[in-house]
């Protein structure tokens, strides 16, 4: 990190604060942790590069290796690795009291952090599907999931910074929507897939690719409604949250 | 006025310790028995208890919802019978293990208490294996008591001599299975949360390294023939447990050939690499 931004008296209402910014890319990715990240998508391009060696149908290579893995598992992980500790790691440390303390609108860190979320895991889980779209099918259906699995960086990233605001194991609640909302219901109970982020995703992939590859399974109309209400409406209460936030104790 | 020392040493009572000394062997099965309440959060705020009994309970609820449907309509629900519940619903169980194995390892490490553990009559080694033995019980009773409840269910429905007895055999290897899902999950759980203080990291890590591996599993099994196909399973973990319990009980469309005894063994490595792994990190870790 170069240049240090000073905080510029706020002239209106600002949405976006670079030394934040700054802080909390350093804190997320300047950390052993971040190593984390780095296995999740070389497993994923490992895999498309076996599926095609063998000679597995491309539709089938799609829904297992691409939206089997990469949207369903690899996306909603690093979004929930990262969007819970932007905000959950300060709370967790008790820094945030330093930010807080700062004449910073709350709603400025908020939006920061979460720009930075849905960038950084957007770009990981981005990458890691256009090219594991790009080797299992072509590069429009890698582009196609790559565009996908940002707009679901930034559902996801909303939801589990809002998450890591309301709840102490954010974590653990994160999981257990992934796992048994989106993995277990999702695959019993049709109804379910209005509200999973995994199924938008789907849509938008099917969408974006412009292949009969990939088919979505729901209407793109009700996706983007329902993801553009959940983003806005996330950010709107974890907004609402960090601005009447208290310290709580450290047990439990 | 303190200056007047005249070197007395009073004598207010100080006394050695002449009671029972309970021993390296008590202090282990203290640590045990501590550990397992807190797998289930007992001792801890409600706050701790939410998950592993919601967890719990919800595994309970469909194994009585299972004994009634096949009490009242006499269908069976093969996915999950005795021998085919922990595998059918393992997400469940990997999440329970993802609550409980930090919880264990990663607490202790972030609050450094270990020098407090290892300056008892207690070695390193009994710590692991007694918090490995605590998660590994806590594992098996939730998945044994729905398990009960199903055979108890089945055996007050049954009628006859006989087929309570076949419920019995049926159960025998459902309780066999559960323990080996809860040895294996266990100890690739708490290997994992040793590496880190951090909970939400720890359980985050679990859950990817369970997830991440089945898919490899299924690509390798789709796109490979005879032995390949057959041995595709050893590459994710709840692969090696299916396959294993394909080989023990049979009965699914797994196709694991004649493979079997490589998927016993592939869970016994594993078992064995873990907690032989989680033993040299206790070794090495700072205290």
């Amino acid at each position: 990190m170069s240049a240090r931004t000073t905080v510029a008296p706020a002239s209106g209402p600002r949405l976006f604060n670079p030394t934040i910014a700054g802080i909390t890319l350093r804190g997320l990715l300047g950390r052993r942790r971040s190593l984390l990240l780095i296995p999740l998508p070389l497993v994923l391009i490992a895999l498309s590069l076996l599926v095609r060696t063998g000679n597995v149908p491309t539709k089938d290579a799609l829904q297992v290796v691409v939206t089997g893995l990469g949207v369903a598992v690899i996306l909603p992980l690093t979004a929930l690795i990262i969007g819970t500790s932007v905000l959950g790691s300060e709370i967790d440390d008790g820094t945030i009291v330093h930010i807080l303390a700062k004449p910073v609108a709350r709603r400025e860190i908020v939006l920061t952090k979460y720009l930075i979320a849905a960038v950084v895991s957007g770009l990981v889980a981005g990458v890691s599907l256009l090219i594991a779209g790009t080797i299992v099918a072509s590069v429009s259906v890698g582009v196609g999931f790559a565009v996908a699995g940002l707009i679901g960086a930034f559902v996801y990233s909303a939801l589990f910074v809002l998450a890591s605001l309301v709840i102490r194991r954010a974590v653990l609640v994160g999981l257990a929507y992934i796992l048994l909302w989106e993995g277990l219901l999702g695959n019993v109970l049709d109804g379910t897939k209005v509200l999973s982020v995994q199924k938008y995703v789907s849509e938008f992939a099917a969408t974006f690719s412009g292949s009969s590859l990939v088919h979505g399974p729901m209407s793109l109309i009700l996706a983007i409604v329902m993801s553009a209400v959940l983003t806005v409406g996330a950010l709107l209460i974890a907004v609402d949250r960090l601005r009447s936030f208290s310290m709580a104790g450290e047990t439990s | 006025m303190s200056e007047s020392a005249t070197g007395t040493i009073h004598d207010i009572g100080y006394q050695r310790y002449t009671g029972a000394r309970l021993g390296r062997s008590y202090s282990v099965r203290s640590l045990y028995a501590y550990s397992l309440r807190t797998v289930f959060g007992l001792g801890r705020g409600p706050k701790s208890k939410i998950f592993p009994f919601s967890l719990a309970g919800i595994l309970l609820v469909i194994a009585v919802v299972v004994a009634a449907v096949k009490a009242r309509f006499n269908v069976a629900i093969p996915p999950l019978d005795y021998a085919n519940f922990p595998g059918t619903l393992s997400f469940l169980l990997m999440l329970f293990v993802a609550t409980a194995a930090p919880e264990l390892a990663s607490r202790d490490l972030r609050n450094k208490v270990l020098p407090l553990y290892f300056s008892r009559p207690i070695g390193r080694d009994d710590y692991v294996l007694a918090k490995l033995a605590a998660l590994v019980t806590g594992v098996f009773l939730i998945l044994a008591v729905p398990e009960l409840v199903m055979f108890l269910g089945g055996a007050f429905s049954a009628g006859s001599a006989s087929g309570i007895w076949g419920q019995f055999t049926d159960l025998v290897p459902g309780l066999v299975v559960s323990a080996i899902f809860a040895l294996v999950l266990s100890a690739v759980a708490l290997l994992v949360s040793s590496l880190s203080s951090r909970r939400a990291i720890a359980a985050g890590a679990v859950v990817a390294l369970f997830l991440v591996t089945e898919p490899i599993n299924g690509v390798l099994a789709a796109i490979g023939t005879g032995a390949t196909r057959e041995l595709a399973g050893l590459t994710s973990i709840t692969g090696i447990l299916e396959g294993l319990r394909t080989w023990l009980f049979a009965g699914s469309e797994l196709d694991i050939g004649s493979y079997g005894p490589a998927y016993a063994a592939a869970a016994v490595v594993l078992v064995g690499l873990c907690t032989a792994l989680l033993i040299v990190r206790y070794r090495k870790v700072a205290s």
